[in-house]
Formats: C-alpha cells, structure tokens, sequence
C-alpha cells in the first residue's frame, strides 16, 4: 500500500525553523514505521537524518512521535496505524529535548537525570561467606521486576508535560531507574536516591497525566511506579 | 523561552488520550476559578474603596454572557475538585494506576462531574434565562 510520510525535518545549519517534509512511500502493512523512514533515507534523500540501531525494540534509540504520541520506530507496524480513510503518517522528534537534526534530540540531559538517581547496585557490606552472590527469594527479585525492563529509549520523559515545562525535572525514566534499586532488597543506597528524588526537581512535579505509562514501549506501569516512590517518600517506609 | 513556549504548545496537541485531556483540563478548570476568586476578591474591595465601582461590578456579573461563563465554571470547580479526589485516591493505593482503572476513572470523574453539574446549571440557567434573556427578548 502506498502510504504519505510526513517528516518534521530540522537542519540548525541551514533552516530557521523546522518544516516537513512529504514523502510518498510503498509499504505493506506488516512493515514498521522504522522501514518506511530507512526508505526515505536510503532512496528518497540521504540529508534525512534519524537515529536507531537494533531496529528491534531492545535498544530504544528510535523514540519518535508518530501520529502526536510516542512510540519506537521499529515497534509500530503500518496496519496499526494508517487509516481506512486516511494514509498520512506523521513522524517528529520527542518533545523537550533539543533536536539536532530531523528526528536526532540531544539525550545528553536525559541521561544527566539518569545518572542522577545512582542507577547502580551499591552494597559495601562484606559478600557472603561462600564468596558467592547475594541471594533473594524470588518475592524480592520479583518486588522491582518492572523497573528492571527500562531500555531508556525516553519515550515517557518526553510524554511528560512536566519534563516538557521544566527540564530540570528527573522525568520519569530516572525515577523508574531509582525504583529499580530502592525496591531491591540487596542494595543499601536507597536513602541517597531518596533524597535526589525528595527534592523540587525530583518525583513531586509528577501531575499523574499517566501519558509515560501510554508512551512506555516496554509496558512499565511508570505511573505505578513513581507513586510508589511517593509513598516511600511520604511514610519513610520501603515496602 | 520561545523553545518553551513551542515545545508546550506542541504539548497541548500531544495524543496522550483520556489522561492527558484529563491533564489539561486540570490545569484549565483550576486556572479558571484562580481567575474568578482573583476577580471576585477585587471587586469585593470595591465595597470599601469605591461603592460606585461595585454597583457598576454587578452589572456586570448580570450580563449573559458572563453568567454563562458562570454556569462554565461551576462545571470547572466540580471536575478539578473530582479529578484532584481521584488523584488523591490513586496516590494512596499507587497499584491503582493502571491503564484499566486509569480509563475508567476518568469516564466516571467525567460522568460524575456532568451530574453535579446539572443541577447547578439547571438553577443557574432559569436564572440567566429569567433575568436575562427573558427580558431582552421583550418578556417579563
């Protein structure tokens, strides 16, 4: 089926501003956005610039808004989304972070917000006596299982209106990331990420707009998640 | 600046569905009574600091396009003050949060904020209609 691609396209050293770009392509309804978007790129005009690099879901660097909401480039099948009626597909940038060209952002401050929560496993206490790992039962294992699906593809940050109107906000993903490790019970790092995520920039700017739940392509229930923190934070309890 | 100001008016067209709207219209309603208390609280100064302003202030408020703007905001005060118990509900029981409950939620906040409003709007509107526009169209 033939199809009409329409690309918010951005060159900071030619444009002044962005303008889209239309694109007729053949596609069947089994192809993803991704292969529509490589068509353009590979035998329509070569100045098209996007990001990606698995092109299967596990990388996330193809987050884009397609069609007003976003989603992964090479999750999105055609016949999900072109209409009886209508076969116009839009594809722009996410919201919030600075674009670089076409459908490239600037992740730098996302991942700066990453970094933030310690998204790593700290225990200094000695390791078992067999020298062997820590152990959990699987209730434990299973109590931040969720979080432990991120691919930081930024698709929720970039959904949120509160990342959208103030950069400084952790967003989302860090949040689910800090869950991740305050829920687990073998790390000990809980209080210091706590306390990043207790502070103005932190999990209180979430307005619950749920739309980080819609965007997530790994099905995270980030909303859950981050009013899990806020109890944490609210009762001074980890349960 | 203007990057921010872009990138929420692209916001506002972002198809997050029923939350985002539900999001939005939040932030709407509870701007809109910010506004009425502002104006209101004003022009109960003018009792004290110029009666004749008052009597000009009411005129106003009697005028049919700011009652139904009245009428407009009662349907405001009833969705922000639902929608904010809802917020408060799912942030005692975080598990709540899930695509299900989060749709339904917001059907019934929807739903409930219509049938309060009804009544409100109902005595509002005999109001408008009787001292209004009943006697704009030459009745008594």
């Amino acid at each position: 089926m033939k199809i009409k691609l329409k690309i918010k396209r951005f060159n900071p050293e030619k444009d002044s501003k962005p303008w889209w770009g239309e694109y007729e392509v053949d596609v069947e309804p089994t192809d993803r956005v991704l292969d529509a978007l490589h068509q353009v790129k590979w035998f329509q005009d070569g100045t098209f610039n996007l990001r990606r690099s698995c092109a299967h879901g596990v990388c996330g660097s193809d987050a884009v808004r397609i069609n007003g909401q976003n989603k992964l480039a090479c999750k999105v099948l055609m016949q999900d989304i072109v209409k009886k009626d209508d076969d116009t597909v839009t594809v722009e940038p996410i919201l919030g972070l600075k674009v670089i060209k076409d459908l490239i952002v600037d992740m730098e401050p996302f991942f700066a917000h990453y970094r933030s929560v310690m998204p790593f496993f700290v225990n200094d206490e000695p390791a078992p006596a067999d020298g062997r790992e820590r152990l959990q039962s699987i209730v434990d294992r299973e109590r931040y299982d969720q979080g432990t699906k991120c691919i930081l593809c930024a698709a929720c940050t970039t959904s949120c209106p509160s990342f959208w109107s103030n950069e400084e906000y952790v967003g989302p993903a860090a949040v689910v990331q800090a869950h991740r490790f305050i829920f687990d019970s073998r790390d000990r790092a809980a209080a210091e990420r706590l306390e990043v995520l207790n502070q103005q920039r932190g999990v209180w700017r979430c307005r619950t707009a749920f739309n980080c739940t819609n965007a997530c392509p790994r099905e995270i229930p980030i909303t859950q998640l981050i009013g899990e923190i806020k109890q944490t934070l609210a009762t001074g309890e980890i349960k | 600046m203007a990057t921010l100001i872009n990138t929420l008016w692209q916001g506002l067209w972002y198809k997050g569905g029923v939350g985002n709207w539900s999001y939005q219209f939040h932030r709407l309603a509870g701007l809109g009574t910010l506004l009425f208390l502002a104006i209101h609280i004003v022009d109960t100064a003018f009792v004290f600091f110029a009666p004749e302003l008052y009597k000009h202030a009411l005129e106003i408020y009697r005028h049919p396009l700011f009652m139904l703007g009245e009428i407009a905001l009662v349907a405001g005060i009833l969705y922000h003050g639902m929608n904010g118990l809802k917020i408060i509900v799912f942030d005692f029981w975080p598990h709540l949060w899930n695509h299900k409950n989060e749709q339904r939620a917001n059907i019934l906040i929807y739903v409930a904020t219509f049938l309060a409003w009804l009544p409100a709007a109902f005595i509002m509107g005999s109001s408008l209609y009787k001292h209004s526009i009943l006697p704009w169209l030459g009745g008594k």
